[in-house]
């Protein structure tokens, strides 16, 4: 599949970022017909084990991992490149909410035993946490209200948790005395019972039940643990956002071939300037996304302050989640009725795109949160 | 000629390059002509231009040799941005922006020394002519003639959309010597002084009701042979190549910061911000702004490294000419009644014209190639759809 980025054109990347790009190119390359994407659609856990654990071969669970704790300690200037090559290939697994999301949550709270045992286990791929943060739909803010701990039992129900059905453990946010805690819940504990709802994409979230859960290990308390959960957030929306860039970018790929081969009325319908111009709108969105995510890429890997992060956030979501579903829907327009069939991949762009533009906050909400930030 | 040794300003510290070039904007350019929302005549900007000339600070971007400041795509950077940030107005900049460094690259030595040093001083001011009513877009079908005679060419013609040609003195043009063959092969690039016997200028009023161009007729006009630039029948490819750094300045988003600015003031003023319909659209504007400049930033490192910039740069044009029109907009709508007068609305910081926004924004979809020309070119240039 040819690029028509303009990556190539003019940005000027680093050998790291070349040499990341490259194994992510071939690993994506390994599945080009997406048959392991398809396979591991609408069955538990939404996701291909075997995929998650060659990623971690290649170390990219470990991608924000401090050094001290096995992992390689790189940022999104590196990551990014990764996440883009995992939207181009619908990859099945649950690496933003895995190697991002929970890893974040986990590295930045200052429980050491917890860290010096989970987060090498994280990086080879033997151990999934998930984060368990949000109470409301439509709905950023950090501050546990309805999820409560008392008398060392947390109570309460967690929503829209991402590929549940195959974490180990959750990192559970829950408003205590002095306000929001973060603790750590073996899946198995007694009293949690986990809902799945069916994904558009083929995968699950959880909607988690605690029913007097026994707490185990605390995470943070509550002079930190809000912090945390806004930046484990913050970076997610990054995360979200490149992997969008992804899906957005091989679907127009996948769209300006068809017109390239599609004949109708004696010529390659990409000849017909009404196709052209919607095309070249599409692409303008997703190269306006590029640079959005280069520079909040750029801005994590610097020391943001907290509100900063944020702004950026909001920012790179807005934009990515509204472009991601105006090219993959103008995708499934622009390839006529094989677009509207299950068997066409390019349908599978757009749930991929529905999924993420909606998770973290969709475009709207995080635009009221911009607002909320700059006005 | 320039008050410090060229090579100086390009191994200046960044800050402090701005620092000096703000300072002296400061101190020089006329407080009552910052932010002017139309293209000024002569008698109006003038004097900057002179003062520029004094400086030798007229032509930034033209090589040290010439009489220019010579500076690197950094600090032209650098030095726009400053002009841009402090609402210093465009000149009648042909000469300095078109002709100058078409000449540098095609001219004669004769035509170097001799026109190179009067746009320098002031001397000659020029206009463009190169559309005409039946060759906009498609300007390679252009029709005014010049027809060998003696030393001379006899032109006759008509062109139009020449900005600012009742302030210029002097003309470049696109004229065809032959109309066999392919169209663009057969255009030669012309400079006259525009008093030649023959030539006649006509104004015309532009919907913001000022006469920015005009149209200019030709009517046997003898135009001497040793005024073409880059020989006969080449004169379109050496326009087409005068594409260069400068085209990133399409792309600035300072011009809409500005007018988010303005809008931003119109919505206090009316109490907008209370409803969250108006926020919701302030908010997309707002982030359509700022991720033009993200995408912005992102071309101007290109440069930056020493790089070209190729047909994608028209990505930038359609982004941010259509993001300012749906500003002015918008502007309009939150003005209300307001939006239909001419003086607008008072606000604490100053009165907001939101139709002659409405308006002024117009043109700039239009001009430099139309923005539905702009996605021809990138469909073919760069998603290589078929043609």
């Amino acid at each position: 599949m040819e690029d028509i980025s303009l990556q190539s054109r003019i940005d000027a990347l680093t050998e790291e970022q070349v040499l990341i790009q490259d194994s992510a190119v071939a690993f994506i390359a390994q599945d080009e017909e997406l048959k392991k994407t398809r396979a591991s659609r609408f069955v538990q856990p939404g996701f291909d084990t075997e995929v998650w654990r060659e990623m971690a071969e290649l170390g990219w669970a470990g991608f924000l991992v401090p050094e001290a704790y096995d992992g390689i300690g790189l940022g999104f200037n590196e990551l990014h490149t990764v996440l883009i090559q995992l939207g181009k290939g619908l990859v099945p697994a649950p690496f933003v909410a895995t190697g991002v999301v929970a890893a974040r949550a986990l590295i930045d709270c200052d429980n050491e035993s917890v860290k010096k045992e989970k987060l090498p286990a994280l990086v080879v791929g033997g151990w999934k946490p998930a984060l368990a943060w949000q109470e409301a739909r439509g709905s950023l803010s950090v501050s546990a209200q309805q999820v409560t701990v008392s008398d060392g039992k947390i109570n309460g129900v967690k929503l829209f948790v991402p590929d549940a059905g195959g974490a180990d453990d959750f990192i559970v946010s829950a408003a205590g005395p002095n306000g929001t805690e973060l603790y750590l819940v073996n899946r198995e504990a007694s009293g949690l019972s986990i809902d799945y709802e069916q994904r558009i994409d083929g995968g699950f979230y959880g909607t988690l039940n605690f029913q007097d859960v026994a707490i185990g290990e605390r995470l943070a308390g509550a002079d930190k643990a809000e912090v945390i959960l806004a930046r484990a957030i913050d970076e997610g929306c990054l995360a979200i956002s490149a992997e969008l860039l992804g899906v957005m970018t091989r679907a127009l790929e996948l769209t300006v071939d068809y017109l390239q081969q599609r004949v109708q009325f004696d010529k390659p319908i990409g000849s017909f300037q009404a196709l052209q111009h919607k095309s070249v709108d599409l692409f303008i969105q997703s190269e306006i996304s590029r640079s959005v995510v280069l520079q909040t890429a750029a801005l994590f890997d610097g020391e943001p302050s907290d509100r900063e992060r944020a702004v950026a956030a909001s920012q790179v979501k807005a934009r990515c989640a509204d472009a991601a579903l105006m090219i993959t829907k103008a995708s499934i327009q622009l390839h006529g009725g094989i677009g509207y069939t299950d068997e066409a991949n390019i349908g599978l762009y757009l749930k991929k795109a529905m999924y993420l533009a909606s998770w973290l906050g969709n475009a709207t909400t995080h635009r009221k949160r911009y607002a909320e930030l700059t006005l | 000629m320039t008050e410090q040794a060229h090579n100086e300003y390009n191994a200046m510290d960044d800050d402090a390059f701005r620092v000096m070039v703000h300072e002296w904007i400061v101190e020089n350019y006329p407080q009552e002509l910052r932010f002017k929302p139309y293209r000024m005549h002569w008698d109006e900007i003038g004097d900057w231009y002179l003062t520029l000339s004094k400086k030798g600070w007229l032509t930034p971007a033209w090589p040290a040799e010439y009489g220019g400041m010579g500076l690197d795509a950094n600090k032209l950077l650098i030095f726009m941005d400053v002009c841009e940030s402090y609402g210093v107005g465009r000149t009648p900049d042909m000469g300095i922006t078109m002709v100058g460094p078409l000449l540098i690259q095609h001219g004669s030595q004769e035509q170097k020394d001799h026109y190179l040093p009067r746009i320098l001083a002031g001397e000659y001011i020029w206009c463009q002519g190169y559309s005409e009513p039946g060759a906009g877009s498609d300007l390679a079908s252009l029709q005014t003639s010049a027809v060998r005679d003696g030393d001379d060419y006899v032109v006759n013609g008509h062109k139009i959309w020449t900005t600012l040609a009742m302030d210029a003195n002097m003309i470049f043009l696109l004229v065809r010597t032959n109309k066999e063959g392919k169209k663009q092969e057969g255009i030669t690039f012309l400079l006259a002084p525009l008093d030649t016997p023959g030539i006649t200028v006509r104004p015309i009023i532009n919907l913001g009701m000022h006469d920015e161009f005009a149209e200019v007729f030709f009517d046997d006009v003898r135009i001497p042979v040793a005024n073409v630039v880059g020989g006969e029948n080449k004169g379109w490819t050496i326009a087409k190549a005068l594409l260069g750094h400068e085209r990133i300045f399409i792309g600035s988003p300072k011009f809409a910061i500005l007018a988010m600015a303005r809008l931003k003031s119109l919505a206090k003023t009316v109490g907008l911000f209370d409803d969250p319909i108006f926020v919701e659209r302030y908010t997309r504007l707002q982030l359509d702004i700022d991720d033009l400049f993200a995408t912005y930033k992102r071309f101007v490192e290109v440069l930056k490294r020493g790089g070209t910039i190729g047909p994608e740069v028209s990505m930038l044009k359609i982004w941010n000419t259509e993001t300012q029109q749906r500003l002015t907009e918008l502007m309009m709508e939150a003005a209300g009644e307001n939006g239909g007068i001419q003086d607008g609305i008072a606000t604490d910081d100053g009165l907001v014209r939101p139709a002659g926004e409405v308006i002024g924004s117009r043109p700039s979809t239009i001009y430099g190639g139309s923005n539905e020309v702009q996605r021809n070119i990138l469909a073919k240039a760069v998603l290589r759809l078929p043609g």
